[in-house]
């Protein structure tokens, strides 16, 4: 991104909406309720279609205006209601009681990992004034901490929201990295992920109607 | 002239922070469909407890005596190193930096603390563990805001962060600053026992925190000790809007009219931040005792990821 740099408004804009998207993973961390972590996720995804949207302000870029409507609609809207229609209203699912670590804990152990981002990329090391000297550290704190999350939650939907938030951080770094990354290849991703989130959430469904529990702590034969 | 403005600052802290108390006493009535008592009412309040004598238990020492004095000093010296009716430091500005009002504060926090275990009652001793354990827990994430405006400002003195931030609009928008401000006003609302940490209003001697620590002070003492802490109250919202929100509008150090005036503006803050106050002591619950470390780590992470981003966006 040629002319995406960090003093102009738009630079300025992207680096505090980051941060949000940063601040949601942090949230969605700090939780342990279902409905928390769909509302956090829809959140982060909004602002994550409102980065690509500055984005494709600035670059003229008619593919990335495509990205950021179908982030906002799939990712925004039609993910987090579905989900919440589906797990919170007809599985009841509330309180995720599959935690292997405390929140405290987890937040810290977030916190470490948003320092190490910062570390392994070294920002300082790369072109002054750009944009992506400030967006890929936050991206990869982003990514790191889905990671986490899949790590220290022991449900199978906490588990998928981290995954999904891998790929929030994905996309952040790839819509402020490359202007020119391929449409196709993003947009291939990006409805892969759709079809597996609704693969997993069919399958989660089917596995807590009939054993009655979706953690991955143990999980348990069914019962014959 | 400067001496004479940084009378006039402490003697504006000191007069101004019942009416700030009274103030956010009557709003929060108001929120909540209540009348509420006038805002002059801890003026009255406070004419009566100074008129009383005062009952001292004799299993007490000096300490328990000598406390509400040592507070009082301690905000008294606060009030003069930090921005409150001018933007240029005034002659005792640099005693200390941010970091040494907050030292001189945790001393005030010490001393209470110390009288209310002098004491030897189950509640005292509750009430200073209690606050012991979130002051240790809110003290590093206050350091670390501080530290948010230092990396911007390249300064620990108020005044000079007051200085950067008015200079460029660009760094009221920066991550930093903003994570910053929010992690400051969170441990604004724990350091002056508001909701979502304390109930200012509460009643119960069980839950209470920062109140049960001066239970057994009475007449003079008592004035005192609540005189102190709304100081501290009035004391810590000009500096969240002096140096983290709105830093313009101030008196420049060299006029007594620019001092007058600086008044008036530290008011109509004021009245901002006692806005925000009052909404979410009316909007929230107390939280659970053990999840106060949460609301706390949540305001030290926010400024931990400020500091962190200050490396690449603030340059």
């Amino acid at each position: 991104m040629q002319h995406l740099t960090l003093a102009s408004p738009a630079g300025v804009f992207l680096s505090l909406d980051a941060v949000l998207i940063l601040l949601t993973a942090f949230a969605c961390l700090g939780s342990k309720l279902f409905d928390r972590y769909l509302t956090y996720y829809g959140l982060q995804s909004v602002l994550l279609a409102a980065a690509a949207a500055t984005a494709a302000l600035v670059t003229r870029d008619d593919a990335l205006w495509l990205l950021a409507g179908l982030t906002l609609g799939l990712k925004g809207i039609a993910i987090p209601l579905a989900a919440r229609r589906l797990l919170v209203r007809r599985l009841q699912l509330k309180r995720d009681a599959g935690l292997a670590l405390g929140l405290s804990t987890s937040l810290i152990l977030g916190a470490g990992l948003c320092a190490f981002a910062y570390l392994v990329i070294g920002p300082q090391n790369l072109a002054h004034g750009l944009i992506s000297r400030s967006i890929i550290p936050l991206s990869t704190a982003v990514l790191l901490l889905g990671a986490l999350m899949m790590v220290v939650r022991r449900h199978m939907v906490a588990q998928l929201i981290g995954w999904l938030i891998m790929e929030n951080g994905v996309f952040l770094g790839a819509i402020t990295l490359t202007a020119s990354f391929p449409f196709i290849v993003e947009a291939g991703i990006f409805f892969d992920l759709i079809a597996g989130f609704l693969i997993m959430l069919a399958m989660t469904t089917g596995i807590a109607e009939r054993i009655s529990s979706a953690s991955l702590a143990r999980p348990r034969r069914e019962p014959s | 002239m400067p001496y004479l403005l940084q009378f006039l600052q402490s003697l504006a802290v000191a007069a101004l922070a019942p009416l700030y108390a009274g103030v956010l006493t009557r709003a929060a009535a108001l929120v909540q469909s209540k009348h509420g008592p006038s805002i002059l009412q801890p003026y009255f309040d406070l004419w009566k407890w100074l008129g009383k004598a005062s009952a001292v238990s004799d299993q007490t020492s000096w300490i328990f005596r000598a406390a509400p004095y040592v507070a009082m000093a301690c905000y008294l010296a606060v009030s003069t190193i930090v921005p409150v009716i001018t933007d240029q430091p005034l002659p005792l500005a640099f005693l200390g930096d941010l970091l040494g009002g907050a030292l001189v504060l945790a001393l005030a926090s010490f001393v209470m603390s110390l009288a209310a275990l002098d004491t030897a009652s189950p509640l005292g001793g509750l009430g200073a563990s209690r606050t012991t354990w979130i002051g240790s827990l809110a003290e590093p994430a206050l350091i670390l805001v501080f530290f948010t405006v230092g990396v911007l400002s390249a300064s620990d003195n108020p005044y000079l962060m007051n200085h950067a931030i008015a200079a460029s609009p660009l760094a009221m928008v920066l991550p930093t600053h903003l994570l910053g401000a929010v992690a400051f006003f969170m441990l604004l609302l724990a350091e002056t026992g508001h909701i979502p940490i304390d109930n200012p209003s509460g009643t119960i001697e069980i839950s209470m925190i920062e109140e049960s620590r001066v239970l057994e002070y009475s007449g003079r003492e008592y004035a005192l000790v609540k005189w102190g802490g709304w100081m501290k109250l009035f004391l810590l919202s000009a500096i969240f809007m002096n140096v983290f929100v709105l830093p313009g509008g101030l008196g420049d150090g060299t006029s007594l009219v620019g001092g007058l005036v600086g008044i008036l503006a530290v008011l109509g803050k004021l009245a901002i931040c006692g806005l925000a106050i009052v909404i979410i002591d009316s909007s929230f619950a107390k939280l659970r005792f053990f999840r106060i470390a949460e609301y706390l780590g949540g305001a030290f992470l926010l400024a931990l990821i400020g500091i962190v981003t200050s490396y690449v966006v603030a340059k």
